[in-house]
């Protein structure tokens, strides 16, 4: 299981390597300081096709580098065949449904489960 | 240069209710250091509106709304505190502001910061664009072109998050410096109308 911590976050990767799970506040500097997520977001595209899920129920806060390197991640993921992308997010946590809707402009297939 | 308002800047809002300012020496510790004050003083901001709403218990907003103001202004605080380090003019010791204002119609958040002269014209020419084009289509476009490394479009995503997903109006002003002439403050702010906050009637 790959694990980044910060002072505000924690993020994981799990379930097969197919699974990222994001908590806290992610407030970094800019897209220099988000690529190690990014890398590890990247990791799941690679091997056979199968569902991603990113979970950002309990990530509070995300900043506008955050959602960059979301988009970046996106972007990526629509060009592989067969791609099956979620993310599952939270009502009660009102970035969600603003910021998440910007990615579905940038990949239709993408699924929001809002809970 | 010469004095520039551009946007909704500064429009006439009836009584002033209540205003809060923080200012920052930007010599007092590098970026990094500072970065982590960023995110305290905009949770701060965020709080502390909430507080305000509405001055009346009796007419006290259900909780969602308070908590969809409280992360609005937690998030524009942290926008523009990070574009006003980052963009700050470092070599002069003028402060770094953040400014927050409550009316019975809405809520603003403003930032500060000194800029050069050449900055100044960047920044405005900027500004021009984001005003003369759909925020909406201009955001789709900036994050498909963020995705090729374009590091520049970082700081008008920010501010095209706060105009399209906020509802934010932007507006800037651009001052000569009174002691400093190669100088130009330059404050950025983003006026929330309360009415597009569910729940919510000050």
């Amino acid at each position: 299981m790959k694990t980044i911590k910060g002072e505000s976050f924690g993020i994981q990767l799990e379930d097969g390597d197919s699974t990222v799970v994001f908590k806290g506040a992610l407030r970094l500097s800019g897209m220099e300081d988000y690529a190690p997520i990014l890398d590890l977001l990247k990791s799941t595209l690679a091997g056979p096709a199968r569902p991603i899920v990113i979970d950002v129920r309990e990530l509070d806060f995300l900043n506008s580098s955050g959602i960059t390197m979301f988009s970046r991640f996106v972007i990526e993921a629509r060009d592989h065949v067969g791609i099956d992308l979620r993310f599952l997010a939270s009502e009660s946590i009102h970035w969600h449904a603003r910021s998440l809707k910007n990615l579905q402009r940038l990949m239709p297939a993408l699924i929001v489960q809002l809970t | 240069m010469t004095n520039r308002i551009l946007g909704y800047y500064g429009q006439e809002v009836g009584d002033r209710r209540e205003y809060l300012t923080l200012a920052f020496s930007p010599l007092s510790a590098p970026l990094r250091s500072r970065w982590r004050n960023n995110g305290l003083s905009a949770d701060f901001l965020g709080d502390y509106v909430t507080t305000f709403l509405p001055a009346d218990d009796s007419t006290a907003a259900p909780e969602g709304g308070r908590k969809e103001i409280k992360h609005s202004v937690t998030y524009i605080a942290n926008e523009l505190l990070e574009n006003a380090m980052k963009y700050h003019e470092h070599s002069i010791d003028i402060p770094i502001g953040i400014h927050l204002e409550l009316t019975g119609t809405q809520i603003t958040v403003s930032a500060s910061n000194g800029i050069s002269d050449g900055q100044a014209q960047c920044y405005q020419t900027f500004v021009e664009n984001i005003l003369r084009e759909d925020a909406s289509e201009l955001l789709v476009r900036q994050l498909e072109e963020s995705s090729c490394g374009e590091t520049s479009v970082k700081s008008c995503l920010g501010l095209l998050t706060i105009m399209t997903d906020y509802g934010a109006r932007l507006g800037w002003r651009f001052e000569a410096h009174p002691t400093y002439p190669e100088i130009m403050t330059v404050t950025t702010s983003a006026v929330l109308p309360l009415k597009n906050v569910s729940g919510v009637s000050v």
